[in-house]
């Protein structure tokens, strides 16, 4: 592997450094923070996030400025849509389906305004992150939409040998499957050039538009799986579930080592670096941090990245 | 038509919005042959090879390969005719090693579950192969590109085009950024592809390099084409007469620019 192997190797070691500091931290300050729980409880909150982050991660790999700001907004809305499809008698068995389909109808249009309209990525989904989460908000006036079929439930709160289902067959699937398909496909290869040098890519004949539309469409359905997720766990469709999710996952993919500018990076450290927020963030909660100063922390966090990023030089044509 | 004439361009014109950049280049590119395209900045030579690789679709004008007509609208078209263009910004990502380089975008693969994985070892070992046939003085395969000397990314570019079983390989200015000794053996593979039967259209500033290898001139002025020379019938001079507009052939032209 030699896109620049060393850099993306000392991102990982800061990462887990970093890891273990926020651990050993909260430990030594509280040391009940420590208990065997602790793994169920973060990997029960990190479930969605991953889902998100790894979408997020492909579409800033793809390159083109990509960003995907309206992440949170696809997850509430899908949310939200979905719970109405099934209140309007769509079968409950097509629920997860659906979730997932209309999630990647989301990130078509994103894809659509950004490879069709050019519009900047960053104006084009901050633009779909209002219109997706209003839209949420106004479809159900601010409250929750109940019935979620029982037999999803269990899915959303059971464990297994302490690890939460969603984690077990979601998550745990799908960042092995991104790893596989980055490192030893020709799709990977194909990500990592028009990443790297959009015009070299496009100049060898890579499709470069049709790759970032389904990078898109692709982050959407992780969001629509999120959404699925955040149904089965609490039972009900909550229309600002997606809250916050577009900052915690963009700072998931850049600690996780993936470049802003896209081309470098992979997804086993984006999956570390969300299991460390979720950490960090079950750490305040634990020390009784308010939800304000999380959010706070974690933007923190994603403005010390992109600095530390600027300020680590990196070879470019 | 003449004998062994791999492509024919006739009429071909282009304009940029109101800009002539070619006007009615007549062309034939040879099998086995390097023809060298010269010309002032601006001359239309990058413009006339763009039309060729299917980047630019020329405004007026008809290509044929091996006496066919073809439509090279996209370089995916111009590729699939066996024409393989080597930019004067190496279109190679620095962050993908020698042998994905070669690859890109036309990778090996074998397909499990229509998954297009990739034949590693088989890529590298055949990047090998070619790296030695044409003396790159690339070590390893799997070196990044990003670390590579100019002369060395010319070298990975003909590798691409040899891999793509390209039939007319055109080079755009491909010594330009380079050092002598680096030169010295950019051209030895120019001559080399000539050699395998390749057809290769060169665009160079430098005439000594021209003389060096090209069997053909043609030079560019103002998007027309205005001499075209077999090297033994020229010399550096008139070359250099016709690019700067001083060839006293050129003086109705000029009035008429
Ligand atoms: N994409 C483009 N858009 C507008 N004008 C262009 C474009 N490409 C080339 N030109 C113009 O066409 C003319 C020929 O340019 P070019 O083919 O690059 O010349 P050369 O390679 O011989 O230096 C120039 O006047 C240039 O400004
Ligand atoms: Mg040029």
């Amino acid at each position: 592997m030699p896109r620049s192997t060393t850099s993306t190797a000392l991102k990982l070691v800061i990462l887990l450094v970093l890891f273990a500091a926020i651990v050993a931290a909260f430990g030594l300050y509280q040391p009940r923070f420590l208990q065997t729980s602790l793994v169920s409880t973060v990997l029960q909150f990190a479930s969605m996030l991953a889902l998100v982050a790894l979408g997020q991660a492909l579409i800033v790999l793809a390159g083109g400025a990509g960003i995907d700001l309206s992440v949170g907004g696809i997850v509430s809305l899908s949310a939200i849509l979905s719970m109405m499809a099934l209140q309007a008698g769509a079968p409950p068995v097509t629920l997860p389906v659906l979730a997932v389909a209309i999630g990647a109808l989301l990130g078509a249009v994103n894809g659509i305004l950004v490879t069709r309209i050019r519009i900047l990525p960053l104006i084009a989904t901050l633009g779909t992150l209002f219109v997706y989460g209003g839209l949420a908000m106004a479809l159900t006036a601010g409250g929750s939409l109940s019935g979620v079929p029982q037999w999803l439930v269990p899915f959303g709160r059971g464990l297994v040998g302490g690890v939460p289902y969603h984690f077990l067959a979601l998550v745990l699937p799908a960042y092995l499957a991104a790893a596989v398909i980055l490192t030893f496909t020709a799709w990977g290869r194909w990500l990592y050039a028009m990443g790297y040098n959009e015009r070299s890519a496009h100049l060898v004949g890579i499709r470069v538009d049709r790759i970032r539309f389904f990078a898109y469409c692709l982050s959407g359905a992780l969001s629509g799986l999120a959404a699925l997720v955040s149904l089965a766990w609490f039972g009900s469709g909550r229309p600002n579930i997606g809250l916050n999710l577009e900052l915690e996952s963009l700072a998931a993919a850049l600690l996780g080592g993936i470049a802003i500018t896209g081309g470098s990076g992979g997804v086993i450290g984006v999956l570390i670096a969300v299991l460390m927020i979720v950490t960090l963030k079950t750490g305040l909660q634990f020390v009784n941090v308010s939800t304000v100063w999380q959010v706070g922390i974690v933007g923190a966090l994603l403005l010390l990245v992109l600095l530390l990023d600027f300020l680590i030089p990196r070879r470019r044509a | 038509m003449t004998d062994n004439a791999f492509l024919e361009a006739r009429g071909i014109g282009k304009q940029f919005g109101g800009v002539t950049a070619l006007a009615d280049v007549d062309m034939d590119i040879r099998r086995g042959e390097v023809l060298a395209l010269l010309g002032d900045n601006g001359a239309g030579k990058s413009t006339f090879v763009k039309v060729l690789a299917g980047a630019h679709r020329p405004s007026a004008g008809t290509i044929a390969i091996e006496g066919r007509p073809v439509s090279l609208a996209s370089p995916q078209d111009a590729a699939a005719a066996g024409i393989a263009t080597i930019y004067q910004e190496l279109a190679l990502s620095e962050n993908l090693s020698v042998a994905e380089n070669v690859y890109l975008g036309r990778e090996d693969v074998r397909r499990i579950l229509g998954i297009p994985f990739l034949k590693r070892a088989e890529m590298r070992r055949r990047v090998g192969v070619l790296l030695d046939e044409l003396d790159a003085h690339i070590p390893n395969p799997d070196m990044p590109v990003g670390g590579l000397s100019g002369g060395q990314r010319q070298a990975v570019a003909i590798c691409r085009a040899l891999n793509l079983d390209a039939r007319l390989v055109i080079m755009d200015e491909p010594t330009a950024a380079l050092a002598v000794a680096e030169t010295r053996k950019v051209l030895a593979l120019v001559r080399r592809l000539a050699e395998r039967g390749c057809a290769v259209v060169l665009i160079s500033h430098n005439i000594a390099d021209v003389f060096e290898v090209a069997d053909r001139m043609v030079v560019f002025r103002r998007g027309r084409k205005i001499a075209e020379r077999r090297r033994a019938d020229t010399d550096p001079e008139e070359i250099v007469s016709f690019i700067t507009g001083a060839h006293p052939s050129l003086r109705s032209l000029e009035h008429l620019g």
